[in-house]
């Protein structure tokens, strides 16, 4: 039996929906072709008005910090030392590492010259927050690959990158921490440029540190859905006692970035704030039922005990984060004459890298050790063929 | 960036009620820079002025406003063009560096820097920035303000052809000029020098007898743009080694705590074995 048969094989043994998702990522890659072929005005609805849309609003200013959950449990787990909580970051890592290549993707079919994407590092503008931006994501994607080579070299037995990945493992974990907090709210200096264009709902000085600490909120809250989704839908173990741990610790950051958000508005923000009856719902129901409600159900033992409450709450956030990155890059620039909205090509484009996520994650779920990690058992030493390390390796594994 | 001297550099000076309406500069402009014509309509958009607005075949075009006066109906004029500010938004958000301020005034860009990320569009209050939307890989158009022209001593084409309303020449002494003009003249125009400290500052000054936003200026801060991104940026440097610094030390305590926990167990229980070493990593 030939490769392309034995591939053709397996992909006919599975699911019904994963080959509805190969469909869906096989019509935006088509889609994405059609953008370079007729341009960026032919097949958008951007215009010299509305220079940035749903693919920035979405490919980049939203996924970025939904894929914030590797950053968030990798720092909580190592740093902040609740090991506990370890099976749950694999999956997390997993789906950073996938969140940020296809904000990479995203990316490059927006720029309109993306074959020159390296010039970030031919010409620096520190002054600038893409270029802030653009440096991170490409080393916070890096490390993200070095994180999720973990379960490569596992599933493939190569132990010498396996011991040096472990020796790497904490300086990756801070490192991915730092870079995420630059990375993450320099993507809210970004609309401090947009002084007389941003609506005064969401203007303010305190705009990055509001992204940082939503993005933390959402990081915790992806987790908390993916593990329950995967427990649901993908036959792993039910996680609810370590996700219990996570939803204790969300009232804390959620009631930070609502004391944040209040203190911003009262303080710092410059009326008129409800002169738009739309943006006036748009920032109530984000506010509202993406923040505040949350905020109240995970305060409840009963809610972060029950599996199905708290993925509920956790699906508000995430529902108050998407809205918030949409209110900030897209509604609040809004000009009331001129209305953007994404063309049918865009929304393909953004549909098929959603699947693709999907996708992706289950594809990888299914072939590499993401699920059943357990590090104890994972086997570290060198392979001895020759038998010349002999009795050195306990002195060597000292060196980790 | 803001390190360059502009007090010396030069500026134009607009003076919106002696303008004509001749559109001598956009035809001025067009020619100089070698720009498509574009398929125009009677009455498309806001009046009579054509093309509907700027873009990547205009970079500069003379806006129409009617309005009445003494009974009167009367023509006001308004030159949109690149603002060339002193410390341009432009300029400082684009992460390749594609756009500069040059010494004798205008805002450059450079096509062969620029990755398309359109920030500049996003950034300039005067919404000046064009882009090509019908290409495959576009670029940015935007007024040079004739740099070449400037470089080599002569005005730009459109304070070239302009027969009334346009001055060019050293920044400051164009600052004076208008003000001359306001002290003298005080019923002809509103008492403003617009562009004097609009958003820092900027090399293009405009007085006019309509007020500002009648004739589709942009509201903005009188504060230079780039400080507004810049007071979070400086901050990135300690931000990332206060993160960097405290986790690593967080996390070597906590795993210093576990490794004492560890060899006092063995310690207690007597057992001489790896586990120690096990809890290290």
């Amino acid at each position: 039996m030939t490769a392309a048969r034995r591939i053709a094989t397996e992909v006919r043994s599975y699911h019904g929906f994963i080959k509805f998702l190969i469909a869906l990522v096989a019509i935006g890659a088509l889609a994405s072709l059609l953008r370079f072929i007729f341009g960026l005005g032919a097949t958008t609805n951007l215009n010299d008005t509305y220079p940035w849309g749903l693919w920035i609003s979405f490919d980049v200013v939203t996924a970025v910090p939904l894929a914030a959950g590797a950053f968030t449990l990798g720092a909580i787990v190592h740093c902040f030392h609740i090991k506990k909580l370890e099976p749950l970051v694999r999956p997390a890592i997993v789906t950073g590492f996938l969140g940020y290549s296809l904000v990479s993707i995203g990316l490059l079919l927006d720029l309109g010259q993306p074959q020159r994407g390296w010039h970030v590092f031919r010409y620096w503008n520190v002054h600038s927050p893409m270029f802030e931006v653009s440096m991170c994501v490409m080393a916070y994607t890096t490390v993200l690959f070095l994180e999720f080579l973990s379960p490569v070299a596992e599933r493939f037995g190569w132990h010498l990158p396996l011991r040096v990945l472990r020796w790497l493992e904490m300086p990756l974990v801070v490192a991915a921490a730092a870079i995420s907090t630059l990375h993450q709210s320099t993507l809210g200096t970004f609309f401090l440029i947009a002084v007389d264009k941003l609506h005064n709902l969401w203007y303010n000085p305190l705009l990055p540190l509001l992204f940082w600490v939503s993005a933390i909120c959402s990081g915790m809250s992806i987790i908390i859905l993916e593990a329950s989704a995967c427990h649901k839908w993908m036959g792993q173990p039910n996680e609810g006692v370590l996700l219990r741990t996570l939803a204790k610790i969300l009232p804390w950051t959620l009631g930070l970035y609502i004391a944040l958000r209040v203190f911003s508005l009262v303080a710092l923000s410059e009326g008129p704030f409800f002169d738009r009856p739309g943006l006036t719902i748009s920032f109530a129901l984000e506010m509202g039922i993406g923040f505040i409600l949350p905020f109240f159900m995970f305060v409840q033992k009963s809610v972060r005990d029950d599996d199905r409450r708290r993925s509920i709450a956790a699906g508000l956030v995430i529902f108050g984060l998407v809205l918030n990155r949409f209110n900030v890059s897209m509604f609040g620039m809004m000009d009331p004459d001129k209305i953007y909205y994404p063309s049918l090509i865009e929304s393909l484009v953004t549909i098929g890298i959603i699947a693709g996520h999907i996708l992706f994650f289950v594809l990888i779920a299914r072939y590499f050790p993401i699920f059943e990690h357990h590090p104890e058992t994972v086997d570290y030493t060198l392979p001895d063929p020759l038998r010349k390390i002999g009795g050195a390796s306990p002195s060597l594994s000292s060196a980790d | 960036m803001s390190t360059l001297d502009t007090t010396k550099n030069h500026a134009f000076l607009i003076d919106m009620t002696k303008c004509t309406g001749c559109r001598g500069c956009q035809v001025a402009c067009k020619q100089w820079n070698q720009l498509e014509a574009e398929k125009t309509v009677f009455f498309s958009g806001e009046g009579y002025q054509n093309p509907p607005a700027m873009s990547e075949y205009t970079y500069t075009r003379i806006k129409f406003r009617d309005y009445q006066k003494n009974g009167q109906n009367e023509f006001a004029f308004y030159k949109e063009m690149c603002m060339h500010c002193n410390d341009p938004a432009c300029a400082s958000v684009c992460p390749v560096g594609a756009f500069k301020k040059t010494a004798e005034g205008p805002v450059v860009y450079d096509d062969k820097r620029c990755i398309g990320c359109r920030f500049c569009m996003i950034a300039c209050p005067f919404g000046v920035p064009k882009y090509e939307w019908s290409k495959g890989l576009p670029l940015v158009k935007k007024c040079t303000g004739c740099h070449d022209r400037v470089r080599g001593g002569m005005k730009p084409a459109c304070a070239t052809a302009c027969p009334t309303a346009i001055t060019y020449g050293p920044r400051a002494a164009m600052i004076q000029e208008a003000e001359r003009r306001l002290a003298r003249y005080p019923d002809r125009y509103i008492h403003k020098v617009y562009g004097k400290e609009e958003a820092g500052g900027t090399s293009v000054i405009y007085l006019t007898s309509l007020p500002f936003e009648e004739l589709g200026f942009k509201k903005v801060t009188m504060r230079a743009l780039p400080s507004f991104t810049w007071q979070a940026l400086r901050l990135v440097p300690g931000i990332f080694l206060t993160v960097g610094g405290g986790l690593s030390a967080l996390s070597w305590i906590n795993h210093r705590r576990d490794r004492i926990k560890a060899l006092r167990e063995a310690e207690e229980t007597g057992t001489e074995s790896a586990e120690p070493k096990e809890e290290q990593q």
